[in-house]
């Protein structure tokens, strides 16, 4: 069924690249953002590294243009074809969850829907999608101002799945979710991925050795992959760290 | 206890001057002005240190000369002699002060830094704030004690035993509110007294001003006698304090963060009002809509506010409408009354600019869209489209100025009824421009809040404020409506020019909204 799913999905969305050209971002007189100059492609999870402060949710702003660049570019290039990035393109899970506090879970979904339902592809019912990320039966008609932080978290993440951008951004978004929902978490992401450009940003080397399959640094204002090549994971780690710490050739 | 104090006070300064630099970076023309190193610039530092330092000043001088100003005033209008009442209102005023105002028992920024995150000695850094607020008692009582008292008559013996009275009730009531916590195992917060002490309050406030009024007043020599008296327990009560040992557990119950940060300004003045906000959500789940997209959201939205929303609209008409039916038959008891309020009617319709700015929910409304429902919203690229952004704004107008039209209809209406019950006009047209103003000026009200709020929020994602606009702009609409309560002008010219203004507001402030809204209506970064 899933893998079905899968096929169907990849034929509707062909491949997808993100170019960040050039970026760069400063505020007053501080570049948080020197030049960044990157390609994510659909089918990769990317494990956005950075140390506090690099300007890991800045390059996120950036790309969800919450924030006007100082300069440079974003585009999307898909099947060799460049156009510029839409709002529908994005979707962004921030770190502290943002949900709407006066509505029940249902009532959100069901707002969300409607006010997308010409984006929507193949949708589910509300209680499917519900079941998808295992919220329970007699949670979905509470306020969602007395959820808990994972439940406000997975609604967030939710409504990114609905709507199913091509490019997902995820700020630290496992960090709330006890072991087991981060498990089934990390599942609904790599099964995404095909046709998705999923960046996902955090502080946890091993969560971004465990679900991504390339990690970018973000160090000094700019943005470097580091290639695993054929090291181990621990001389991978030190590759990491020491990058990170802005030291010698990465 | 010098050193405490010194630490204390180096920690109070630098936050009171940090606060003042950030209060500058939020004016729109200064901030440009600022060097972007602002915490840094000494230049800086030195302006927010002298205003902050003024302030101090002020705390010790400005508050006790405004009271003892306004107790010589007082003396002045009472039968009793001068002197006496002066001393007379000072036994009881300051029994008040006493349990209203004990300063350890106030909840306090400075001493959430200090005790909670500093983690201070709570001994040490308590007597030592206690003794310099006593000491500004003293200084500051003595002062004034001695320009107004010998103004207002009283001997240089009463004007010397204030300073000592004040003082001595102050410890004896702290003292007192220590051994109550200590035996009841609980703390209290002075600004939120129990309806007792609100019951006290009100009976010495009675004490202080009935009887000088009627000609009985404490003479001088019993303030004196009392002063004196008090002196004893006063030390004993002042041992006490200095013995008491359990401050760290008053302060871990009276200072936690969310009532600290409820009361007191800073950066985390929105998540406290988001909080606030939040609990007034009503989960009432028979309210549904049978409405789809933002339509839908909206009546939800409106619906589950129903307590600060529709409600509190239909209290206000409820009570307008009692208000004129009293009138309306007050004015067919007392003809005698009826020219006067006829005139009222023609010449202070200004006076409801101020009314019918205060019963808006224009303003309470938009705060509770933000907290509980833009704030999260807004981070969705959706809900940022310029269509949806409209959408939403004109659906929310529609609501917003419904609402409002219920008390204001009742206003209208009842104004006109008591033009007619008070004998009514020569000029018909002044019933129809009463109906017409009042309803405009609600409308206006709707419209204001509404366009403002879409063109100037200015909370950020972590509920920090960005932008002293909005804030200078609500200021200056209340500063207008409520210098209008001065002007007494002719009903219909007044009614119709503001009627005019309203509409012509209205209008171009919708337009603008269209317009700028789909950029303006954000989260500040």
């Amino acid at each position: 069924m899933q893998a079905q799913e899968t096929v169907a999905q990849d034929a509707r969305r062909r491949h997808m690249k993100l170019l960040v050209e050039h970026v760069s971002k400063s505020f007053d007189k501080k570049a948080v953002l020197k030049d960044v100059d990157f390609t994510f492609e659909s089918g990769k999870i990317y494990g956005l590294l950075g140390r506090n402060g690099a300007g890991k949710t800045t390059l996120f702003n950036c790309i969800n243009e919450d924030l006007p660049v100082s300069g440079g570019t974003f585009a999307i290039e898909e099947d060799g074809v460049r156009r510029a990035v839409r709002a529908a393109d994005i979707g962004y899970v921030l770190s502290t969850p943002v949900v709407p506090e006066f509505l029940t879970g249902r009532e959100f979904l069901k707002f969300f829907i409607d006010i997308n339902k010409d984006r929507i592809k193949d949708g589910k019912t509300i209680d499917a999608y519900f079941d998808l990320v295992g919220i329970e039966p007699e949670d979905r008609d509470r306020l969602i101002k007395d959820y808990s932080h994972g439940m406000k978290n997975k609604m967030q993440m939710l409504v990114n799945f609905i709507a199913d951008p091509g490019i997902l951004l995820l700020d630290e978004p496992l960090t709330s979710f006890d072991v087991v929902v981060a498990d089934e978490m990390k599942q609904l992401l790599r099964h995404r991925k095909d046709e998705h450009i999923i960046i996902f940003s955090t502080h946890i080397m091993e969560l971004a050795l465990d679900l991504c399959d390339e990690i970018v640094i973000l160090n000094g204002g700019v943005l470097q992959a580091i290639d695993k090549a054929d090291m181990d994971n621990a001389a991978f780690k030190d590759r990491i760290i020491s990058a990170l710490r802005g030291e010698g050739d990465a | 206890m010098l050193e405490a104090f010194a630490i204390s006070f180096r920690l109070r300064n630098t936050y009171k001057t940090n606060g003042i630099i950030w209060s500058l970076k939020g004016i729109p023309l200064v901030k440009r002005l600022l060097p972007a190193s602002l915490y840094a610039s000494r230049g800086l530092k030195l302006f927010a240190n002298i205003l902050s330092g003024m302030w101090e000043l002020c705390s010790v001088f400005l508050g006790k000369a405004l009271y003892l100003l306004a107790i010589y005033t007082l003396a002045q209008g009472m039968r009793a002699a001068s002197g006496d009442s002066y001393a007379h209102m000072l036994l009881f005023l300051t029994l008040i002060g006493g349990f209203l105002n004990t300063q350890i028992f106030d909840p306090t920024k400075d001493k959430f830094y200090a005790i909670c995150i500093m983690r201070m000695d709570a001994k040490r850094y308590t007597l030592a704030n206690y003794f310099y607020f006593l000491l500004k008692m003293l200084i500051g009582f003595l002062a004034f004690s001695l320009l107004f008292g010998s103004l207002a008559g009283a001997s240089l013996v009463t004007c010397l035993a204030v300073p000592v009275y004040v003082v001595a009730v102050k410890i004896l009531f702290t003292a007192k509110s220590l051994a109550d916590c200590e035996k009841l195992d609980k703390t209290f917060n002075e600004n939120k007294p129990t309806l007792m002490k609100y019951a006290c309050a009100a009976l010495f406030f009675l004490a202080a001003m009935a009887p000088p009024y009627l000609g009985y007043a404490c003479s001088e020599r019993v303030f004196w006698i009392v002063t004196a008296v008090l002196l004893v327990p006063a030390a004993f009560a002042l041992r006490y304090i200095l013995r008491f040992e359990a401050y760290r557990p008053i302060y871990k119950a009276l200072l936690r963060p969310e009532s600290i940060l409820a009361n007191y300004g800073g950066d985390s003045e929105g998540a406290a009002q988001q909080l606030a906000m939040q609990k007034r959500i009503t989960a009432d789940f028979t309210q549904t809509s049978n409405k789809s997209g933002y339509p839908y959201f909206n009546e939800l939205f409106m619906k589950r506010h129903a307590k600060i929303l529709t409600r509190a609209a239909k209290r206000i008409a409820f009570i307008a409408a009692l208000f004129f039916a009293a009138s309306a038959v007050a004015l067919y008891m007392f003809p005698g009354a009826r020219a006067d309020v006829n005139m009222l009617l023609l010449t202070y319709l200004p006076y409801f600019l101020f009314v019918m700015y205060l019963i808006n929910c224009g303003k309470t409304v938009t705060q509770a869209m933000f907290m509980n429902c833009d704030h999260s919203m807004l981070t969705y690229r959706f809900y940022r489209q310029p269509k949806a952004i409209l959408a939403l704004f004109v659906e929310r107008l529609k609501y917003v100025i419904a609402i409002n039209l219920l008390p204001a209809g009742v206003i209208a209406l009842g104004l006109p009824l008591l033009l007619y019950a008070s004998g009514g006009t020569a000029e018909p047209l002044n019933y129809v421009v009463l109906f017409v103003s009042i309803i405009a000026m609600s409308v206006f009200f709707s419209v204001h809040h509404m366009v403002m709020y879409y063109l100037l929020q200015p909370y950020n994602v972590n509920l920090e404020s960005k932008s002293a606009t909005y804030g200078i702009v609500n200021w200056i609409t209340y500063i207008v409506c409520y210098s209008a309560i001065r002007f007494q002008l002719p009903t219909l010219l007044f009614g119709s020019a503001i009627s005019a203004f309203c509409i012509l507001y209205a209008i171009v402030a919708f337009i603008l909204a269209y317009r700028l809204a789909p950029k303006t209506f954000k989260l500040r970064n």
